[in-house]
C-alpha cells in the first residue's frame, strides 16, 4: 500500500471513530436521570414554564430529531451553545483550556528538562550509583498520583515561599511571571510522574542504541566519546521517546483535572464535571468530540511517524 | 496469582521454565524483593483488617478529633470524625486493592480476548474489532467514570467498570500484536496440520506463549488502576463518601489541609508504597520473561 493510500485510509477511519464517540456522548449524556430544563429554573417552577423552556432548547422533540440536527450542525462546524448561558461552546471550551493547556505544557517542559538528561546519565552509568538513583527516582514518580503530589508541593514549596500563590490562576496576558508563578506547582505535579515514564523510556532506547553496529564503528574511528554520546546515540535515541511522548501526552488529561482542583483552578477538567453535573449537553458534548479529536489524530501522526522513521514498517502491515 | 503460566509447555509449542526463572530474579533483585514484600503486607494487612485493626472503621473518639499522627492511642491519628486512621487505611486497602485487581481482570479478560480474536483471524475481523478498540480508546477514562457515576449514581462497581474500560484497549493491542507474531510460527502451523481447530489453537497454542507480556502488562495497569481509583475518589465520583478508601480518605483531608495535614499524606504514603511496590515487582518480571519496551502511563 502507498503511503498516500495509507494516509487517506487511516484518515477516514479515524474521522469514523469519532463519529461513532461523538454518538455515543449524545445517546450516554440524555440517559442521565433529570432534566436540564428543571435544572435551570428550579425545584419549583411550574410544568408550563419547564414545557416552554424544554421547547426552547429543542429538548422537546423526538431524540432522533435532535440527533440528526445535531449532526447536521456539527458537519458544519457548529457546536452549538451552553443552555445556561447561551454562551458557543467552542469559545466555552477555548477559554477553559488556556489554564489546562498551560499546565500540561509547563509540565511537559519540566519532564522533558529532567527526564532526559536523567535517562542518558541511567544508561551511560549502567548499574553505577547514578543510574540506581535516577531509576529509584523515576519509579518513585511513576507511583504517586499527581494530585498528591501536588498537595505535597503545596505543603512544603507552597508554604515555604510565599511567592508562589498556592491558588487560582493568573492569565498569560497579565504577564508572564505571575502566570509562570500560578502554573509552576500545578506543572510540577502533573509532570513529575511523566518524567519518571520518559527517564525510563530515554534509558532503555539508549541502551539499545549504544549497543548498535554504528557505535562501535563510530568507537573504532576513535571519535571522541561526547560527539559519538550526542551525534550518533542521542538523536537514534530520542526519536522513539518522541512519539510515545506525544502520546502520553494525551493521557495527562485525568491527572490535571484532579490537580485543577487541588490548585482551584477554573480549567477544562472543571469545565466538564461542572457541565455533566448541570446536565449542559451542548459543552460535554462538544468537549468529548474535541477531546476524541485530539486523541485520534495524536495516534494518526505518531503512527505516520513511526512508519517513517522505521521503514521496516510496512503500512498497513502488521506492525 | 496462578503459577501455570510457570510452564509454558503447549503441546506443539515451545517450553520455557519461566517459573524457575522468576523465582531467580526475585530471589537476586533487591527491586524484586521489596516490591514484592510491600504488596505482599498490604494485602495481608487488607484481608486481615478485622483482625489486625485496633478500631472499629466507623467507631468515632469525639475525645479526639483530628488528632496527629504518631500519637497514641492512634498510631496514625484520627480524621474530623475523630475516627482511627490506621483502622480506616486498613479496611481502605481493601476496596482500593480489590477495585483495582477486579478492574484490571475484567479489563484483561476481554481486551485479551478481543486482540487474540482479531491477531489471529485477521482480514476484517481484524479491521472491525481494532476500529472498535480505537473507539474505547478515544473516550477519556476520566469522562466514562463521570458518566456512569452521573447514570448509575455512586459505588464500588462503577469504579471498576470505567477503569475495565479503560484497560481494555491496552490489551487488546498488546494481545493482537503478540499473536501476530507467534501466527507464523512453526509450532502453530504443525497445530493446524495435524487438524486441531482455531478455538483450540488460539487458547492452547498460541494464549499460552503469548502470556508473558501479558502477566507484565497486568502489573503494570493494577498500579495504575490503583492510582485511576485514588483520583476518581478524590475527585468524588468514585465509590460512595462513606466508602473507606485510600483515595477518598486523601480527599477527605484536603480541606483539611491547613489544621491536619495527616489526613491526606497518610493516606498518599500507602498508595506510593504500593503501587511503588507493584511497579517494581512488575519490572522485575518484565526482566524475568525479557519483555522489552516501557509501557503505561500514569
Amino acid at each position: 500500500m502507498g503511503l498516500q493510500r495509507y494516509v487517506a485510509k487511516r484518515t477516514l477511519q479515524a474521522v469514523l471513530v469519532i463519529y461513532v464517540v461523538a454518538t455515543t456522548v449524545f445517546v450516554a449524556i440524555r440517559s442521565i436521570p433529570g432534566d436540564p430544563a428543571r435544572l435551570i429554573l428550579g425545584g419549583d417552577a411550574d410544568a408550563d414554564a419547564i414545557a416552554a423552556v424544554r421547547a426552547e432548547l429543542g429538548l422537546d422533540e423526538p431524540i432522533y430529531v435532535q440527533y440528526v440536527r445535531w449532526m447536521s450542525d456539527l458537519a458544519r462546524g457548529d457546536f452549538g451553545a451552553s443552555i445556561y448561558t447561551g454562551e458557543p461552546v467552542l469559545g466555552r471550551i477555548a477559554g477553559a483550556a488556556e489554564p489546562t493547556l498551560s499546565i500540561g505544557l509547563v509540565g511537559i517542559t519540566i519532564a522533558v528538562l529532567i527526564a532526559i538528561p536523567a535517562g542518558i546519565v541511567s544508561a551511560t552509568r549502567r548499574d553505577q550509583w547514578e543510574d540506581y538513583v535516577a531509576t529509584g527516582v523515576a519509579f518513585l514518580g511513576i507511583s504517586m498520583p499527581s494530585f498528591w503530589i501536588g498537595i505535597v508541593l503545596l505543603l512544603t514549596v507552597g508554604t515555604a515561599i510565599p511567592a508562589i500563590p498556592s491558588y487560582g490562576y493568573a492569565s498569560i496576558g497579565e504577564g508572564v511571571v505571575p502566570w509562570l508563578s500560578h502554573v509552576i506547582l500545578p506543572a510540577a505535579a502533573v509532570g513529575l510522574p511523566y518524567a519518571g515514564i520518559i527517564t525510563r523510556m530515554t534509558r532503555s532506547s539508549m541502551l539499545e542504541v549504544l549497543s548498535e553496529d554504528y557505535m562501535q564503528t563510530a568507537r573504532a574511528k576513535g571519535l571522541p566519546p561526547r560527539l559519538i554520546l550526542f551525534k550518533h546515540g542521542l538523536q537514534n535515541a530520542l526519536l522513539p521517546v518522541v512519539t510515545v511522548a506525544g502520546i502520553l501526552f494525551a493521557l495527562l488529561l485525568g491527572g490535571i483535572v484532579a490537580v485543577e482542583m487541588v490548585f482551584g483552578v477554573q480549567g477544562f477538567g472543571r469545565l466538564l464535571i461542572r457541565s455533566i453535573e448541570r446536565q449542559d449537553f451542548p459543552i460535554v458534548q462538544g468537549s468529548v468530540i474535541v477531546i476524541s479529536i485530539i486523541f485520534v489524530f495524536m495516534n494518526l501522526v505518531v503512527d505516520l511517524l513511526y512508519t517513517s522513521i522505521n521503514p521496516k514498517i510496512k503500512y498497513g502491515g502488521e506492525a | 496469582m496462578s503459577t501455570d503460566y510457570g510452564e509454558s509447555e503447549t503441546r506443539f509449542g515451545i517450553r520455557i521454565d519461566r517459573f524457575e526463572r522468576l523465582r531467580e530474579t526475585v530471589a537476586g533483585d533487591y527491586k524484586a524483593t521489596f516490591g514484592l514484600t510491600t504488596v505482599v503486607l498490604f494485602v495481608l494487612a487488607a484481608i486481615f483488617a478485622p483482625e489486625l485493626a485496633p478500631y472499629d472503621p466507623m467507631a468515632q473518639d469525639f475525645a479526639l478529633m483530628q488528632a496527629p499522627s504518631l500519637s497514641s492511642p492512634h498510631p496514625l491519628g484520627t480524621d474530623s470524625f475523630g475516627r482511627d486512621l490506621l483502622t480506616r487505611m486498613m479496611y481502605g486497602a481493601r476496596i482500593s486493592l480489590g477495585v483495582s485487581l477486579g478492574a484490571v481482570t475484567i479489563g484483561a479478560v476481554v481486551g485479551v480476548s478481543l486482540g487474540v480474536v482479531a491477531g489471529y483471524v485477521g482480514g476484517w475481523v481484524d479491521d472491525a474489532l481494532m476500529r472498535f478498540v480505537d473507539v474505547l480508546w478515544a473516550f477519556p477514562w476520566l469522562l466514562v467514570a463521570i458518566m456512569l457515576v452521573a447514570v448509575f449514581g455512586q459505588g464500588v462497581w462503577n469504579v471498576v467498570a470505567a477503569i475495565a474500560f479503560a484497560y481494555i484497549d491496552d490489551f487488546a493491542r498488546l494481545a493482537r500484536g503478540e499473536v501476530l507474531s507467534i501466527r507464523e510460527e512453526e509450532f502453530v502451523l504443525a497445530a493446524k496440520n495435524v487438524g486441531l481447530g482455531d478455538v483450540q489453537i488460539m487458547t492452547e497454542e498460541v494464549l499460552p506463549n503469548a502470556v508473558a507480556p501479558l502477566i507484565v502488562q497486568f502489573t503494570v495497569l493494577v498500579a495504575r488502576a490503583m492510582l485511576a481509583e485514588s483520583t476518581l475518589s478524590f475527585l468524588g465520583i468514585g465509590v460512595k463518601p462513606t466508602t473507606p478508601t485510600w483515595g477518598a480518605l486523601l480527599g477527605q483531608g484536603r480541606s483539611l489541609i491547613g489544621q491536619a495535614w495527616w489526613i491526606s499524606i497518610v493516606p498518599g504514603i500507602a498508595i506510593v508504597v504500593t503501587v511503588l511496590g507493584i511497579n517494581l515487582f512488575g519490572d522485575a518480571l518484565r526482566d524475568a520473561f525479557d519483555v522489552r519496551g516501557e509501557g503505561g502511563s500514569p
